[in-house]
């Protein structure tokens, strides 16, 4: 990593452990959102931006994470139990529906994947005896940690930032390994990664998994940072905002999903002083965001940084041109 | 000896269409034999009966003595058996030393050790020398897509031979390069097989170029083997004059 992106990281952190004490609770409220969703979007930057593997499921994942801890919680499984039990239930089904993704690619995977969350979506509301159906779920309790109680706003925030740090470094961690290689490989050019020995079968699966799996321990926080879950909340929509997450942020970046979750976090309530208009400003900065940067606001920056650094090469060698000069 | 690869009445039919018809032939150790025809002759879908992409009708192929009819091409790859495409098939957004890792990382322990094991997984010094052998060294970092298409044909050769394979398949390696990098091409090939005493196989119809660089040579037409011999004789065959060379 480069001196300037080290300290952005570094100021980024920063900013992110003392925001919210100037923020009133609405204000911690929308970066706990941040933080939850960042951790859903991250899981869908891996399946689909290093991957290639579209999916818009992801919405789903959280919707079931979010049900097994609501649902958990209350017959007195800790959280901590109920929270690891999100995550093993998503890996499994994410696994499951990876399955389609070793048959079909591209917009057909989009559909299968969109199936998928129509799915979950009657399943929470039709199955009114375990999910309480359109009612929703309330009051699921925030949990406290050897004495330290999370149910305040900031400190929920808190914790969920201690959730997010090491989700996001175990996933920094995979993908520096030969496995984000691998993912990348699987992304680019499936046919020659096989011929190469990538079982690309396994892979897939694991992409789908670990995505999953990501998408169903941010859903676990959602159920207590709102306590009020009901299955709307995990249609299609949801699905939808994570992938422009990822798409705004910058897909296959690592931090893509931290900015992305950013933007679509907090746009739409900076835009609430246009009153009416704030949903139509939105998805119209949206659209000319992927109109001249469709690399995202990440690849955005990176290419301003390199004609920068052009430039400053280009002067650079000019002033030398000129110093040789007669 | 037992041969690298042997392939017994190998038959490929789709629908009525039959593109490999009870093709036989070995190839043993240290060789470089050259598969040519016509287009249409087979020579693809053989080539793709043999590295898994393809399932066969009848017949049987076995890889140093191991039957591996049908076998998955990354289980093939883990075999020893490795290839180049007939078209550009590098990993563009990755730059060519990554390239060559990628090639190498899944011989390296197994899928779970290499998620806690080295960026690289051990191959940076392998990575650079085969780049320093295919004379990349000055692109290393460069990305692999942004590299020309001679560069790309070589770096999808050294890709082939990063994991040290015992047999590697060459699909039509001259294919749309041009005469500079074409000899270029050919003798790091040439180099690599004194070398490492490796064994080849390479479709090709860049006749120049199979007759320098293989040691025997196989003729298919219409899914048939119908000449077979060294690349003298071959040229000399009036069945493949006729059959192949003379259109």
């Amino acid at each position: 990593m480069t001196r300037l992106g080290t300290a952005v990281l570094v100021g980024a952190t920063m900013a992110a452990i003392v925001a919210p004490f100037f923020l009133k609770p609405y204000g911690i409220f929308l970066i706990s959102t941040w933080a939850v969703l960042t951790i859903a979007a991250i899981g869908l930057n891996l399946t689909l931006g290093y991957a290639g593997q579209i999916s818009l499921a992801q919405g789903a994942f959280v919707g079931i994470g979010a049900y097994t801890v609501a649902l958990l919680t209350p017959l007195g499984v800790p959280f901590f139990l109920a929270f690891l039990a999100a995550g093993l239930l998503c890996f499994a089904v994410g696994w499951g529906l990876g399955y389609p993704a070793l048959r079909v690619q591209h917009h057909y995977l989009a559909f299968v994947t969109l199936a998928f969350t129509t799915l979950v979506f009657l399943v929470l509301r039709n199955e009114q005896w375990l999910t309480n159906g359109i009612y929703g779920i309330t009051g699921t309790p925030r949990p406290s940690i050897l004495g330290w109680s999370t149910s305040g706003a900031r400190d929920f925030y808190f914790f969920c930032l201690g959730i997010l740090a090491p989700l996001s470094l175990a996933t920094w961690w995979m993908l520096r390994s030969p496995w984000g290689r691998a993912f990348v490989a699987l992304r680019e050019n499936p046919l020659r990664a096989l011929s190469l020995g990538l079982d690309t079968r396994r892979y897939t699966l694991m992409a789908f998994a670990i995505g999953s799996s990501l998408g169903g321990l941010s859903g676990a926080l959602y159920a207590p940072l709102v306590q009020f879950i009901e299955p709307n909340s995990f249609a299609l929509g949801l699905s939808f905002n994570l992938l422009l997450m990822v798409i705004v942020g910058g897909a296959g970046n690592f931090f893509g999903p931290f900015v992305g979750a950013l933007v679509a976090v907090l746009l739409p309530e900076w835009l609430r002083i246009t009153q009416g208009y704030y949903l139509i400003l939105y998805a119209a900065a949206i659209m000319v965001m992927m109109a001249f940067c469709p690399s995202g606001l990440l690849g955005l920056a990176e290419r301003a940084i390199k004609s920068l650094n052009g430039r400053r090469a280009g002067a650079t060698a000019a002033v030398r041109a000129e110093g040789a000069g007669p | 000896m037992t041969a690298v690869l042997q392939v017994s009445n190998l038959r490929k039919a789709f629908g009525g269409v039959v593109a490999v018809d009870g093709v036989s032939f070995e190839v043993h150790p240290g060789e470089i034999l050259g598969i040519i025809g016509p287009n249409g002759s087979g020579k693809s879908t053989l080539f793709n009966c043999v590295l898994g992409q393809l399932q066969p009708s009848a017949g049987e192929i076995r890889i140093d003595g191991q039957v591996t009819t049908g076998a998955r091409p990354c289980d093939l790859n883990r075999l020893g058996v490795s290839r180049t495409f007939q078209l550009l098939q590098v990993f563009p957004q990755l730059s060519v030393h990554d390239n060559l890792i990628l090639a190498g990382q899944e011989h390296q322990g197994t899928m779970s050790s290499r998620l806690f094991g080295r960026t690289d997984a051990g191959l940076g010094d392998a990575a650079a020398q085969m780049i320093e052998f295919f004379r990349l060294s000055h692109l290393a970092e460069e990305q692999a897509g942004s590299l020309s298409y001679g560069q790309q044909k070589l770096l999808d050769a050294a890709m082939a031979f990063m994991a040290g394979p015992r047999l590697v398949l060459l699909d039509e390696p001259a294919g749309g390069v041009n005469l500079t990098m074409l000899g270029n091409l050919r003798e790091r090939l040439q180099a690599y097989h004194a070398e490492r005493k490796a064994t080849f196989v390479v479709i090709e119809h860049q006749m120049e170029f199979v007759m320098a660089l293989c040691t025997r040579v196989l003729v298919l037409a219409e899914g048939r083997l119908i000449a077979e011999g060294a690349p003298d004789e071959i040229r000399r065959n009036p069945i493949v004059i006729e059959a192949y060379l003379g259109h």
